[in-house]
């Protein structure tokens, strides 16, 4: 049988394996963050201040590249789509949540992965916010019981934007790549207009 | 800047490049349909090495333990489901199990009376290119046997006692109570309050479908970033 993925599922490796992969890959990640220049608190946080929208860019670049990815390898048989895990939703607990992050992003000048990537490079203010994730995660876990019921509130199912909208996936793929690329026109158009004094 | 000018035109080509491979994405269909290719190899090893059985004990741990990153499938009819059924099962009898929109990438535990039902629809979901799903070995007649009911011994050594009592404590979690291995032999173990023994050697078990204090339905795993 020809190899198929996701290869984890299909048994082509153990639980070990997949650890490595992961550091390997989480490496490669960190790696790209680094090079794009988020290891910086400053180039992060300017895209706030509209002068500079490279996050937006490279985010975007690279949910449109997975994108494709996943829809040509599925194509053409190499990849089972309806096999990938799909983070379940829970509409409200992730709005809120992505509000804690946001504003979390803004005062300390990082997001996660970021934050990680700047402390591998020696950046004190990086492993400052680390540390604040480990406590915001400690405090979180002692209250969990409290907020569990909201937490949890809502369907829990994975929903995809074909199925929340009916649309043939096609379609959604070219949407979101034209989407992609209308935002990079506009992100340009900002960036010039607020542009930082000086630049 | 020429270098400026020249990214820029990388940036333009490769956004070119993305509208002409996401516009031929129109007409791809990245799902599969509902037909797969069978390793029947590869399924004769998962059936000859067991590697798709979940033992009752093994289940019985995990629900304690308020893993949620499975389902647990209950095969049979409504009215048997609303009888008894193991604590967080959901219902989904073998009629509409192919048409339930259960999702090819869960992990599945299946089980139904005995223990046909569940590996018949093994097959069939493994036949739609379902990959992780297991079936309760000896179904829920060992479940009862295993968990619910277990079979302690009288007088009991001292490593047995140890095992006795775990296995009292898994009892009670799940709202039965174990049975003695003299009553069991004697063919007269009927539990108070169950209904009359269907077979000598087991109760049938009416036990209350969640035990009080018993296990909530499971929330599911998260996985990711």
């Amino acid at each position: 049988m020809a190899m198929m993925a996701p290869l984890f599922k299909y048994g082509m490796f153990g639980e070990e394996t997949s650890l490595v992969l992961a550091f390997l890959i989480g490496i490669g990640f960190g790696f790209f963050l680094e090079r794009a220049g988020f290891g910086s608190a400053r180039k992060l946080v300017s895209q706030f201040y509209l002068n500079d929208l490279a996050v937006f860019k490279v985010m975007f670049t690279a949910i449109v590249t997975a994108m494709l990815g996943v829809t040509y390898l599925g194509w053409i048989g190499w990849l089972d789509l309806s096999l990938v895990y799909l983070v379940p939703t829970y509409l409200f607990p992730q709005i809120v949540g992505g509000l804690i992050l946001g504003v979390g992003f803004v005062v300390g000048g990082y997001c996660p992965g970021t934050s990680v990537a700047a402390t591998a490079t020696g950046r004190v203010d990086g492993l400052l916010y680390v540390l604040g994730i480990f406590a915001g995660m400690f405090a979180f876990a002692e209250v969990y019981p409290l907020l569990k019921g909201f937490y949890l509130s809502g369907s829990g199912e994975a929903i995809t934007l074909p199925g929340a909208f009916g649309l043939p996936y096609g379609v959604v793929v070219f949407a979101v790549v034209l989407m992609a690329v209308g935002g990079f026109y506009g992100a340009g158009l900002l960036e010039k207009k607020f542009a930082a004094p000086g630049e | 800047m020429p270098g400026r000018s020249s990214r820029l035109t990388l940036n333009q080509k490769l956004a070119l490049g993305a509208v002409v491979l996401g516009a031929a994405a129109l007409f791809a269909t990245p799902y599969p349909g509902s037909t797969v290719t069978l390793d029947t190899k590869e399924l004769a090893l998962v059936v000859g090495t067991e590697a798709d059985h979940v033992e009752a004990p093994e289940l019985a741990a995990w629900i304690i333990e308020s893993r949620a990153d499975y389902r647990l499938i209950d095969l049979r009819t409504e009215a048997e489901f609303a009888q008894y059924h193991i604590p967080t099962a959901v219902n989904i009898p073998m009629n509409v199990l192919t048409d339930a929109g259960l999702g090819r990438q869960e992990k599945l535990v299946l089980y139904s009376e005995g223990g046909i039902h569940s590996a018949q629809a093994w097959m069939l979901l493994r036949a739609q290119g379902f990959k992780s799903v297991y079936m309760l070995k000896g179904g829920l007649d060992e479940w009862k046997d295993q968990v619910v009911f277990p079979v302690v011994a009288d007088n009991p050594t001292r490593d047995e006692r140890a095992r006795d009592e775990r296995l009292k404590s898994i009892s009670a979690f799940f709202g039965g109570q174990p049975r003695s291995a003299a009553a069991v032999a004697a063919g007269a173990a009927v539990m108070p309050g169950m209904a009359p023994a269907a077979t000598p050697a087991r109760p049938s078990v009416v036990a209350p479908p969640s035990p009080a204090g018993g296990p909530k339905p499971a929330a599911k795993k998260k996985e990711g970033c």
